[in-house]
């Protein structure tokens, strides 16, 4: 027998190793219930029943197991995403690698821009606008704000135009943050490098801007006190990437002083004194700390507030770290997920004439795909 | 089951091959029928019947047929009732809707379809068993007399739901004798991994880039990539298409069978009458030699010849979906073929060998384009956006953007889509010494990092299709 063939049963015996041996790792790891890294459940051990089984349902599920439980799965995933950016691999599932380790995600053609704008216009037709000051904030995103930051040659998306378009056709007064977004670029980070979020000092321009468009005067950012809470956020675009060695974020959280907070979450009934909830540090999605992440309605009162107004804000996650500003100007802020919240805010603020003004905010990159939409007419 | 995917890989595979080897011979049909049929069942339990049925009435015709030997008449009965009864499995589950929704097209009527999904592998079953019936009726095979060893060669899993389409005179022999030898197990795995890295490392991959431009808008498509996205459905379908045909004849030599080769490197044909030798050969030989020779092949005068090509290819087209694109697909090169056959096939010969292959595979993957997109008005946008007619430029930065993302993989295709791999191969194994040794060795240690990285892209599986599924 030659050396080459020696070596070719050598090859054979490795495949066979590689196989048998993954298999028996499969069976001998322990299975875990939840992925800390891709923030979510992992498959369960599908429950065989004739329907299932003949309508092949049972042998997807059982697929998505076997997947799901792999052994080292995260080392292949690495793996995989070490292998594609080293053969030129700029863009992981609609992640482009960019320049100074940021990962910014793509943002997709919209196709839900009608639906959005009827529901927004009718919103809006059915307040109070005598009572009732309403404003529209579509925040642009990374791929936006740091389109130089994008890898060579990789095509631009236009996410101005869509907020155009949805601005000029809901009426509702816009307030379009881009500009201060741009201005403060050079003299901070406006979002992570390795998630979706805009950061505090993002959102901070956000903040300026809203109250520039409603006359308030805006705390200088030096008056708030300031926390970096962790130097280890590895966000969601940093899960799609799994690129474990990229380098991690820093989050910074703002106070101020003077206020004195109530913070009701109405449906688990917690009530606290802050904005924050340290306790999602520990876990691996940390900018859930900003407002203890998913609620259906929160309630913030500030008994040192500046004003005797009551905010209105429909929203998605990109609010939940502009709260802390805010909360500085009004007497009560009611936040909502429209995810969950199922009465309507329109009914609310029919029963609720206090309020004084509603701000609907969302980021330009889910509003697309946002199923809270539904839940706001 | 799709023999890509972690359950495949990982659980049926070593636990049908571990059993397979273990067991003494007389079980060994047995077992590969077991680990077939739970292969079929997988994932669409009930069409089971329809494979049952099927493999069931031509077994019958065949014992039928064998009874009444003598008699010409009587055989032809058995024949006919054969060849219709598969017929008409084949053109009701296959392809009802698309005469529905033809006749509502032509008289505007309002039928239902029947919206039934495709029973996977029918398109190649049906074949097997009516070329066993028809090579019985012409007596060059025996008769099989057991029910289970006719179902084992219909159902075998390497084969059954994308081909090769394998005859039962090939494998007659070895269903009933077959020698497991080590040195054809071994030379098997190592095609069976060949075919796993074509499928999972390259044809995924430049099948994703084509999902990328084939959804761009019109205004975002340049010529240029509207080519490389043609170009990526041609190394898609080609790679897909061949590693799925390599990874069943590696796991047919595991299984101590040889089945017939399926491929032979079509993209470096030099006419389109080369590429369809080079191309699907199990295909092309089951029509040249069940329809195209009965129906008198080229003896009979150029009419009777031309339109003998244009029943093939129409039915070539028709194999491959049911929809008016797979028809107009082998038209296309029913009338190519002819065109060489009688207008300018010797000129072509006279023609530089790289003339003759930019010929050849221009045309085939324009030929893909038609082949890709099903909707008519798509196929005719995207035809004009690869001449410019749409008023799109000629080339811009999203298709360099393309190649350099997908650079790689594009390279490796082409370079694999000619005979480069077997050369190195036989190269390497005459090296001798040091050499020898250092390039065999990185060959290997390769090897095992493809297999890792295969591995690494099922588990995070983004993009990983079965074709055959209209088949």
């Amino acid at each position: 027998m030659s050396i080459q063939d020696k070596i070719r049963k050598i090859t054979v015996i490795l495949y066979c190793v590689i196989i048998l041996g993954l298999t028996v790792l499969f069976f001998v790891f322990p299975k875990e219930e939840f992925s800390q890294n891709e923030n979510r459940y992992l498959a369960k051990f599908p429950e065989l029943s004739r329907e299932t089984y003949m309508s092949g349902e049972y042998m997807d599920a059982l697929s998505e197991w076997f997947s799901d439980h792999f052994p080292m799965r995260d080392w292949f995933m690495g793996y995989k995403t070490a292998f594609e950016i080293a053969t030129g691999r700029r863009e992981i599932g609609g992640v482009y690698i960019a320049k100074d380790d940021y990962l910014i995600e793509g943002y997709a053609t919209p196709v839900n821009t009608q639906r959005i704008c009827d529901t927004f216009r009718k919103f809006y037709e059915k307040t109070d606008k005598s009572t009732v000051d309403t404003n529209l904030m579509l925040i642009p995103t990374a791929v936006t704000i740091y389109r130089d930051k994008l890898p060579a040659l990789a095509p631009k998306a236009d996410q101005t135009a869509t907020a155009k378009e949805i601005y000029d056709r809901t009426g509702i007064p816009a307030i379009d943050c881009s500009g201060k977004l741009y201005e403060a670029a050079p003299s901070g980070q406006l979002y992570y490098r390795t998630d979706h979020h805009w950061t505090t000092f993002g959102a901070y321009q956000g903040y300026v801007a809203y109250c520039e468009a409603k006359d308030l005067i805006p705390v200088p950012l030096e008056d708030f006190s300031s926390q970096k809470v962790t130097e280890e956020f590895a966000g969601t675009l940093y899960s799609k990437v799994n690129d474990y060695h990229h380098v991690k974020d820093d989050i910074v959280v703002y106070t101020h002083p003077d206020d004195r907070l109530t913070v009701t979450y109405t449906d688990t009934g917690e009530v606290t004194d802050s904005l924050y909830n340290m306790e999602y540090l520990a876990e691996k999605d940390k900018y859930s700390l900003f407002l203890n992440n998913i609620h259906t309605l929160v309630e913030i009162e500030n008994a040192n507030a500046q004003s005797e107004d009551v905010l209105v804000l429909i929203k998605d996650s990109y609010a939940n770290s502009m709260v802390p500003f805010l909360a500085h100007h009004y007497r009560k802020i009611y936040v909502f997920d429209t995810r969950y919240y199922k009465q309507g805010p329109s009914d609310f603020l029919a029963k609720h004439s206090e309020v004084t003004d509603v701000l609907i905010l969302y980021n330009m990159n889910t509003l697309d795909n946002d199923s809270g939409i539904r839940g706001i007419y | 089951m799709v023999f890509s995917s972690i359950p495949f890989l990982f659980f049926f595979f070593p636990i049908c091959f571990i059993l397979y080897y273990a067991v003494p011979f007389s079980w060994k049909n047995g077992i590969l029928l077991l680990f077939s049929l739970i292969f079929y069942t997988w994932g669409e339990p009930r069409y089971i019947v329809i494979l049952l049925f099927a493999t069931g009435v031509d077994y019958i015709n065949g014992r039928l047929m064998e009874r009444y030997g003598t008699d010409k008449k009587i055989r032809t009965v058995f024949l006919c009732s054969s060849v219709v009864i598969n017929l008409s499995v084949l053109a009701f589950f296959k392809y009802a809707d698309f005469i529905i929704s033809t006749i509502n097209m032509i008289f505007g009527t309002q039928i239902k379809p029947l919206g039934l999904s495709l029973p996977v592998g029918i398109s190649f079953y049906t074949f097997q068993t009516m070329s066993y019936i028809i090579d019985l009726y012409r007596g060059t095979i025996q008769a099989e007399h057991s029910y289970p060893r006719y179902l084992t060669y219909v159902s075998m899993f390497p084969q059954l739901v994308a081909g090769p389409i394998v005859r039962f005179a090939d494998v007659q022999k070895e269903i009933y004798a077959r020698h497991i030898d080590g040195e054809e197990v071994r030379r098997g795995i190592l095609r069976f991994m060949m075919g796993l890295f074509k499928k999972v490392l390259i044809a995924n991959q430049v099948g994703a880039l084509w999902e990328e431009i084939s959804s761009l808008g019109a205004g975002q498509t340049s010529v240029a990539t509207a080519w490389l996205g043609a170009l990526s459905f041609t190394l898609q379908l080609y790679f897909d298409f061949s590693a799925y045909s390599d990874m069943a004849i590696g796991m047919g030599q595991m299984l101590g069978f040889h089945f017939n080769e399926n491929f032979n490197y079509p993209l470096t044909a030099v006419s389109v009458t080369d590429f369809w030798r080079r191309w699907h050969i199990s295909l092309s030989t089951w029509f040249r030699d069940y329809v195209y020779i009965p129906l008198g092949g080229n003896r009979r005068g150029i009419a009777k010849h031309l339109r003998n090509i244009a029943v093939v290819w129409f039915l070539t087209g028709l194999w491959h979906g049911a929809s008016w694109n797979f028809v107009l697909w082998g038209v296309y090169y029913g009338i190519l073929l002819a065109l060489e056959k009688y207008v300018w096939g010797i000129r072509l010969e006279k023609l530089p060998g790289w003339l003759r292959h930019a010929y050849a595979l221009f045309i085939i993957v324009f030929g893909f384009v038609i082949f890709a997109i099903t909707d008519a008005g798509k196929l005719i946008t995207y035809i004009g956006l690869l001449f410019g007619l749409k008023g799109n430029c000629a080339a811009d930065s999203r298709c360099l953007w393309y190649l350099y993302n997908y650079g790689v993989e594009l390279t490796a295709a082409c370079v694999l889509a000619c005979p480069v791999y077997p050369w190195i191969r036989r190269k390497s194994e005459q090296l001798k010494g040091g050499v020898g040794i250092l390039v065999s060795g990185i060959g290997y240690m390769m090897g095992a990092a493809l297999l890792l990285l295969s591995v690494a892209y099922l588990v995070n599986d983004t993009y990983n299709p079965f074709l055959y599924f209209r088949f």
